[in-house]
């Protein structure tokens, strides 16, 4: 017996313990030790397949105005969990005539086209419009976005776009951080672009007068260059079950050729309101190609408020933009969705903007007077509201999601008083703008 | 108990949620208070400063000692209560100190279960020798705070310091998500998201405590039987297991089995996750 005792073998690492331990457990731990366990590895989720958005767009301003034709398509990939590749592609079409930033008159006009190569004439009347706007530009960007740490993503992108007279290329990258589990998003971005002009007949002098055909006196040589920083910070709060709310805050310096090409201003009589005569032989009257800073900081914040009401969402935003031009700019955005079962939502949409003129903004310069160094007639730095109203429809089909987007866009500015001079008293100089926006577009895959 | 306790608790109201909370706060306060070997006011101090004179002990603490008897048998001695005193030698804090053979023997002298005379309710040690629940308090406070709430809320997740248990699934029948963080400590991605329904997940090990000396690393897992660390134990451990402390201790005795860390699990027909390493092996989750 004794033998038998010292030869029983000691446990060893093959030895089962477990029922040992677990009775000497449930004696440890007394009555109703619990005896169960269900636990398995979660199953690593499957990457999401390619999912391809694509859409087609078109914009028509009123009145001949221009009209953009745009096709986009988006693909994205999950490469690893949290971690998307993501491609896009654009190509607009755009055509028709734009402001070129010259009063009407009530006598008719003529203008050399920025190429300088030919002339058209503006009846008694009418709005200056450079009919010769048209143009190709495709876009390409790349992003790709992964997790650094279990609670922070990084996202990094490159952008190029082209079209005739512009060139554009442009890195970004973004760092969004998760707090207070995941309740609080932190997020820190910057990108940086460098975009080339070669403008049509070569950037005009600032400030130059207009000149006749076949008369590029007034033109620089070579392309004009610009570069653009621009930083964000974001916040994304998860309020409770229902509310997110989000306030950015942005930061755009911009450095280099930032005038329009081929926009100009009339130098018109201070008292009669009537064109003055250009430089001797040239044949048409005296306008002077517009000239901007050669820097714009801009700064805005922007707060939006996401809320789910019985399954509806209300999307409520609001940004206000300041910048060194003297602009400053409201806009209050509002969507809401009403999900009509069946997968198939409506989202009317409803959009106010208005902005205060640049400083630099002239409806017209009076002869005689001195020129300032900034001037410009360009509507865009003029004082205007603007109205979005539209209404967008979705529905998931069986491979995807489709949906259809209908927005009428209505602008009305307001010229500089001092423009309302004689002649010009009578006419519209800051003609309202109308334009229509069609959208649709079908995702590929969810 | 030197690390964040927590407890998840799903669709109740507020009031029987902070009463769970007040529960689970007060036992786990409740059992440091009483076998922290920081205090010098509590049964373990009292047993430790007898200076070779029987002490009287009460029920619970009787009930651990004979639990931690039982441990030492079944693990063939690797898992011993009065191993603890081998830290006054050992040091884990990244150096070089490696302390001599002669230090670590003198200090075996004093270590051994079967040293100690354990005749409820009285426990001798001998002079210099010293009991250590650090070991086993932590996954044994998990299941009495659990057997305190299960009356209470059925849906709970009580987790003192990455050792937890889930009472029962949550409120809608979906298990919870567990992370198990990386050992490294660098939060570099979580290894593995376990979904526990009901029961226990321990972990043993951690991989920033370690000394360094001559290029061999001696991992923190002490052999009570040698003195010295376990050779080629894995960087942690995790068990599945229906209550806290058996998944702890079989963790805990599978570092012990060094090298044989998973021949030990495998016999032992539970759920485990080991990492060695950078790699991670995780065959008991087949």
């Amino acid at each position: 017996m004794q033998l038998k005792e010292n030869r029983r073998r000691r446990p060893g690492s093959d030895t089962q313990i477990a029922p040992a331990l677990a009775a000497a457990t449930c004696a440890l731990l007394g009555p109703g030790t619990p005896s169960a366990v269900v636990a398995q590895e979660q199953p690593l989720p499957e990457l999401a397949p390619w999912s391809i958005d694509t859409a087609m767009l078109y914009y028509g301003e009123s009145d001949g105005r221009v009209q953009d034709f745009s096709l986009s398509a988006l693909a994205r990939k999950e490469l690893k969990e949290d971690g998307f590749l993501t491609l896009s592609f654009a190509l607009d079409t755009l055509t028709g005539a734009s402001p070129s930033g010259a009063a009407p008159s009530i006598l008719p006009q003529t203008f050399t086209r920025p190429s300088g190569e030919d002339s058209y004439t503006v009846a008694a009347g009418e709005q200056p419009l450079d009919d010769t706007f048209q143009d190709t530009r495709f876009a390409l960007a790349a992003n790709w976005q992964w997790p650094v740490t279990r609670l922070a993503l990084l996202d990094v992108g490159v952008s190029f776009s082209d079209e005739y007279d512009y060139t554009h290329t442009g890195v970004n990258a973004r760092i969004a951080r998760d707090f207070n589990n995941r309740n609080t998003t932190l997020s820190l971005g910057a990108a940086l672009a460098n975009d080339t002009i070669d403008a049509v007949g070569g950037a005009p002098i600032p400030l130059a007068p207009m000149l006749g055909t076949n008369d590029l006196r007034n033109r620089q040589s070579g392309d004009q260059s610009k570069d653009v920083l621009d930083l964000l910070l974001g916040l994304t709060q998860v309020v409770n079950r229902n509310t997110v709310v989000q306030i950015n805050y942005s930061l755009s310096s911009a450095d280099g050729y930032l005038t329009d090409p081929y926009k100009l201003l009339s130098v018109v009589d201070p008292d009669t309101g009537l064109p003055v005569a250009g430089p001797a032989g040239a044949g048409v009257n005296l306008h002077l190609f517009e000239s901007r800073p050669e820097s714009r900081d801009k700064q805005s914040v922007f707060v939006l408020l996401k809320r789910n009401l019985n399954g509806n969402v209300l999307g409520a935003s609001y940004r206000h933009m300041t910048d060194d031009w003297g602009i400053d700019s409201d806009t209050v955005d509002l969507r809401y969705r009403f999900e009509l079962g069946g997968n198939r939502y409506l989202q009317p949409h409803l959009r106010f903007y208005s902005q205060n003129a640049a400083d630099f903004y002239h409806t017209v310069l009076f002869a005689g007077q001195p020129v300032p160094q900034f001037a410009t007639a360009d509507y865009r730095l003029g004082a205007f509201d603007a109205v979005t109203i539209g209404v967008k429809f979705g529905m998931d089909t069986r491979r995807g999601e489709l949906s259809t987007r209908l927005e009428l866009y209505q602008q009305t500015g307001d010229p500089d008083p001092a423009a309302r001079v004689g002649a010009l008293a009578g006419l519209d100089l800051y003609p309202d703008l109308s334009a229509i926006i069609a959208q649709f577009s079908y995702k590929f895959g969810r | 108990m030197a690390s964040p306790c927590e407890v998840h608790v799903a669709g109740t109201d507020r009031r029987t949620a902070e009463h769970i909370a007040a529960v689970t706060a007060n036992e786990a306060r409740r059992i440091e208070r009483k076998w922290s070997r920081y205090r010098d006011d509590n049964i373990v101090h009292a047993i430790n400063s007898a200076g070779g004179r029987p002490v009287r002990i009460d029920d619970e603490t009787a009930r651990m000692l004979r639990y931690a008897d039982e441990l030492n048998r079944l693990s063939a001695g690797r898992f011993d209560v009065t191993s603890g005193i081998l830290r006054k030698v050992w040091r884990f804090d990244g150096s070089d100190r490696v302390p001599s053979a002669a230090a670590v023997r003198a200090l075996l002298a004093k270590i051994g279960w079967w040293r100690v005379r354990f005749e409820p309710p009285y426990l001798t040690l001998e002079p210099g020798m010293e009991i250590d629940f650090g070991g086993i308090g932590k996954e044994y406070a998990v299941d009495r705070a659990a057997a305190l709430v299960r009356p209470v809320h059925p849906h709970c997740l009580i987790n003192f310091g990455g050792d937890l248990l889930a009472l029962g699934p949550r409120d809608d029948g979906s298990p919870w998500l567990v992370g198990i963080e990386p050992v490294d400590g660098r939060g570099h991605g979580i290894v593995d998201r376990i979904e526990l329904t009901v029961g226990a997940l321990a972990t043993s090990g951690d991989a920033r405590r370690f000394l360094l000396k001559d290029g061999r690393r001696y991992g923190h897992i002490l052999d009570p039987r040698t003195g010295w660390p376990v050779r080629g134990a894995p960087r942690s451990v995790t068990v599945a297991a229906p209550t806290c402390t058996e998944a702890g201790m079989l963790a805990t005795i599978a570092l012990l089995h060094g090298a044989r860390a998973e021949r030990f699990l495998e016999s032992q027909n539970v759920k485990y996750w080991c990492r060695r390493g950078s790699e991670r092996k995780a065959p008991g989750a087949d």
